[in-house]
Formats: C-alpha cells, structure tokens, sequence
C-alpha cells in the first residue's frame, strides 16, 4: 500500500461542526425473535478518536454495526450517525464508510468495477476509484476479477470502497483479517493520521494486540451488554494491559 | 434516481451474465423454434395457429422466461454476493435502489423481447419457407408480434424482480419462475382453460396478438399483465425496504 497517499485522505474541512457526537447509539436493543443480541447498549464517539470494538463470538458488535449503518432495524432505541439514522443522511457516503463482510463482491466483477459501480450511485467522480486503489495499494489487479483476488485483497478493495467518498467516520468489522504483515502496519498508520485529522473510527476485532496498538478507547460487550468503555490510558493507570481487562471483563460477565 | 440507475447499468455491464443469459435464451429460441417448424406435419404448418407457434409462442415465452430471471437475479444477485451491502451502505434510501432496478430491468427485459421474438421470427419464417408453405402472417403481424414480445418481457421483468425482493434466494427464485412459466401454467391451460388465460404467462402470449380464441386481446392482456407486474412491484418494494439486511 502507498504510504504517501494518506495525508490527502484525512477528513476534509468540511467537517459537521456540532457538539454531537460523530456516533451517538443509545439504549439500543435487538431482538431476533426471543433472542437478545444487542441489550439497551448505550455509547457515544467522539470525533477524532479511534475507538476498538471488543467483545466474544456471539456478543453483537457486527449486528450493531448493523444497525448503526441502517442494514437493520432497531427493536428499541436508536443509534444516530452525525445525529441522524443512517437512512436519512443525504449523502451518506461522504459521511461514513464501513466494512462489515470481507467477501461483499461479485466474483465476476472486477476490482475497478466494483468500485465504480458504488462511486456512480454515490455520485461520486471517477477519478476518486483510481485514487483509492492506489491508496491501498490494487491498482495492478484492479481490472483483474475479483474471484482471483486473496482474503488480504479482498479486504484491502472494501477498505478502497469505504473511503471512496472521502468519510469522515470509518465503521470496520475486522478489517485486518487476512492483511499480511505490511497491510496491517499501514491500516494501523493510516487509522491514526485519519482519526489525527478529524476523522472518527469503529473498529470491531478480536486482536487484542494490535487494538491495543491502534485505539484511543474500547467499547467491551459480552452478550449484547456494555461490560467496559475504557480508554487505553485509564486502564494503564490501572496497570493493566488490554487483554487482562478484557479476559476479566468478559468472563465475569460469563459467570 | 439519476445516480442509482446509472449504477445499475454499471453493474450489467460489469459481469457476464447479462452475455450468458443472452446466449442462452437465443439458443433455446432457435432450438424450440427449429423444433416445432420441422416436427409439426406440412398441413399442421399450413394453417395459421401452426404458423404462430413456430413464429410467436417459442420467442414470446423464452423471451419472457429470461426477462424474469434477469429481474430476479437484478435483487437475488446482490443477496447471493452480499453486493447488497455496499449498495444499500451507499444509498440507503433503499427505495431509489428498487426504482431503479425496476427501470432498468424493465429497459433491459424489453432488448431481451425483441432479441428473443425477433430471432424466432426470423428463423421460423425461413424453416416455413424451407418447409415449403406460404407464411400467412403480414407485415403489421410482425410488428406486432416484436412489440407484444418485448413488452411482455419487459413486463415480465419486473415480476421477476418482485419475486426476488420477497424470496431474495437466488435459486428459489429461478426455479420458481421455471416452475411457473413452463409448468403449472401449462397444466392450467390443459386443465382450465378459462382461468388460464388471465394467467401472467398466457397473457403475456395474448399480448403479441397471433392468437384467437380463448386468449385476450393485446390491449385487455397488455393493460392485465400491468397490474401483475405493478403487484409483484407492490409486494416487493416492502420486502426491500422493511425487511433487516444480514
Ligand atoms: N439475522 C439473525 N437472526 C438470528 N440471530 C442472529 C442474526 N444475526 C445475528 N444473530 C445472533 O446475534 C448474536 C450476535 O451476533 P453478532 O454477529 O452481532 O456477534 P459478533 O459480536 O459480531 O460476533 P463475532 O465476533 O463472532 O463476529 C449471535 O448469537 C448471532 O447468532
Ligand atoms: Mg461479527
């Protein structure tokens, strides 16, 4: 990936000057039939913070991310993005950019296309589909299809997409899942110099380490519940690393 | 509006299938249509109903057919590559995405009839001709046919397209319109033939008006598969933008 490209990819100046937060979720449930999957969650993101998503298999943080990014519905409460539902943001993708599967390309589509296909519907000009390829570093198998990329490519062409508009909240769902060693040392520079310009970031994974690494804050859930909103400098006051708050955290809530 | 279709002519152009589907309905065109000029006797071929199902009934159906999995797939494609995160990520207001997928399904299905219809009336009048017998039907037949064949793909479409929003699986939807176009809807005219001609798959035959008999007339079975597809629209548009995306 180029590493030369990002100063020109922080969040412009247009940003919403609010006192909201980017992110606002409060008292957000839902429900699969009987099933809780996400428990009167409540969390706010400000802007400029790189903030890890955490929790078991199971906990919820992808349906949320569902719901913050209107793909499902609330069963109660609600979950605003610059102070509105998703669906109701004019021009959503210039706003936010999100990631939530790895593999949400058809196979016979090429990298280029699928990009272009998102730019068009979001009136975005084409050359930006170049930029972002370069960005990440797919312009030599951009016309390639994409049933001949690798995990690592695939996530680097949604990663491509979600910054397409030039957002100024990115909402990945483990985003460094399959990147080899030098894509996670450039997503981890990258989310930095984002969230250094203004930029807001969700970031659901599992690898602790390399959250530790990346994030200003975490959000922990453990079975739709908020079990710790913590940033990384108060658990240091404590002492503790990262992955001892969270193993703490989340078997506790376990028992 | 503007932005999403021409989204959704990207997406077309972008894969093969729309070549594949093409390909594969112009082969059976030729095939059911080669099949009935050369098994039917000459004096079958003689008279006008043999003629029209040479010309007309292969093309308007297989037209049809493929029309539908066209407007299916437009939905269950995206369902089945998981696009339809992205595309609903970029305009959630997922009602634009459904009008333009109906416009463009409904642009698309029509090129579809013609290519499908046209094809079977070209090659059917040069088998009558190799046959032997005097192709009865006239020009303004013609027209007709070409016109009744496409708009009844283009409208057939668009009940592809509501199934997929309500079933969003890919195969169910295919097999479903298979099933229905070239099954159920034959044991209906065979078993009754009174309710078989407001059937969506017989009106779409009436619309190319080479036909007497117990079919409707173009208009009443062009203003009839109307309202099938403003259904099929009606009870896919909820399913779309009601329902939770996985
Ligand atoms: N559409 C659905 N229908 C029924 N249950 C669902 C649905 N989507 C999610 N769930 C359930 O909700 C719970 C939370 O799932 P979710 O995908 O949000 O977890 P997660 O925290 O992202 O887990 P992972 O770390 O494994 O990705 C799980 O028990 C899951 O089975
Ligand atoms: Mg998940």
């Amino acid at each position: 990936m180029s590493s030369h490209a990002y100063g020109n990819n922080g969040p412009s100046s247009r940003g919403v000057v609010t006192a909201e937060p980017v992110v606002a979720v409060t008292s957000l449930t839902k429900r699969f039939g009987a099933f809780v999957a996400v428990d009167d969650l409540t969390f706010a993101l400000e802007a400029g913070t790189v903030t890890g998503f955490l929790g078991p298999n199971g906990a919820g943080k992808t349906t949320t991310l569902r719901v913050l990014l209107g793909l499902a519905e609330p069963t109660a409460g609600r979950a605003l993005v610059f102070g509105r539902p998703y669906q109701e943001l004019e021009q959503p993708a210039r706003l936010a950019g999100a990631v939530l599967e790895s593999n949400d390309f058809h196979p016979g589509r090429s990298g280029r296309d699928h990009l272009r296909v998102l730019a068009l519907a979001a009136d975005i000009p084409p050359s930006r589909v170049d930029e972002v390829l370069d960005l990440v570093g797919l312009v030599a198998p951009a016309a390639r299809q994409v049933k001949t990329y690798s995990l690592g490519m695939r996530q680097r062409l949604g990663l491509a997409a979600a910054l397409l508009g030039e957002p100024e909240l990115l909402v990945l769902d483990e985003p460094a899942n399959g990147l080899d060693p030098a894509g996670v040392h450039w997503l981890r520079t990258f989310l930095r110099s984002f969230a250094d310009g203004g930029g807001t970031v969700l970031v659901a994974s599992h690898a602790l380490a390399e959250v530790a690494q990346t994030v200003d804050r975490v959000l922990i859930i453990d079975g739709g519940r908020l079990v710790a909103s913590t940033s990384l400098e108060e658990l240091a006051g404590r002492g503790q690393t990262l992955e001892d708050a969270y193993l703490q955290l989340t078997t506790e809530a376990a028992s | 509006m503007r932005a999403q279709l021409r989204s959704e002519f990207a997406k077309l152009r972008s894969t093969r299938t729309i070549l594949g589907l093409s390909a594969a309905m112009l082969g059976l065109v030729l095939l059911v249509t080669l099949l009935h000029a050369f098994s039917l006797s000459t004096t079958d071929l003689a008279s006008r109903s043999g003629q029209v199902r040479v010309l007309v009934e292969g093309g308007e159906l297989v037209g049809a057919l493929f029309a539908g999995l066209l407007g299916a797939m437009s939905l269950t494609g995206e369902f089945r590559h998981g696009t339809i995160r992205p595309t609903f990520l970029v305009t959630p207001r997922r009602g634009r995405v459904i009008a333009a997928k109906t416009v463009a399904s409904t642009l698309t299905g029509f090129v579809l009839g013609l290519m499908a219809t046209a094809l079977a009336a070209a090659a059917g009048t040069l088998a009558l001709a190799a046959r032997g017998v005097t192709v009865q039907l006239d020009s303004g037949n013609y027209v007709v046919l070409l016109v009744g064949g496409a708009a009844a793909a283009s409208l057939w479409a668009v009940i592809g397209l509501g199934l997929g929003a309500i079933v969003r699986n890919q195969v169910a939807a295919i097999v479903g319109l298979c099933v229905w176009l070239l099954f159920i809807e034959n044991l209906l005219v065979d078993s009754l033939p009174g309710v078989s001609r407001y059937a969506p798959g017989v009106l779409g035959r009436a619309i190319t008006g080479q036909q007497t008999g117990t079919l409707h007339t173009p208009a009443l079975a062009a203003l009839l598969l109307v309202l099938y597809a403003a259904a099929a629209a009606a009870a896919g548009w909820p399913a779309i933008t009601r329902r939770d995306v996985d």
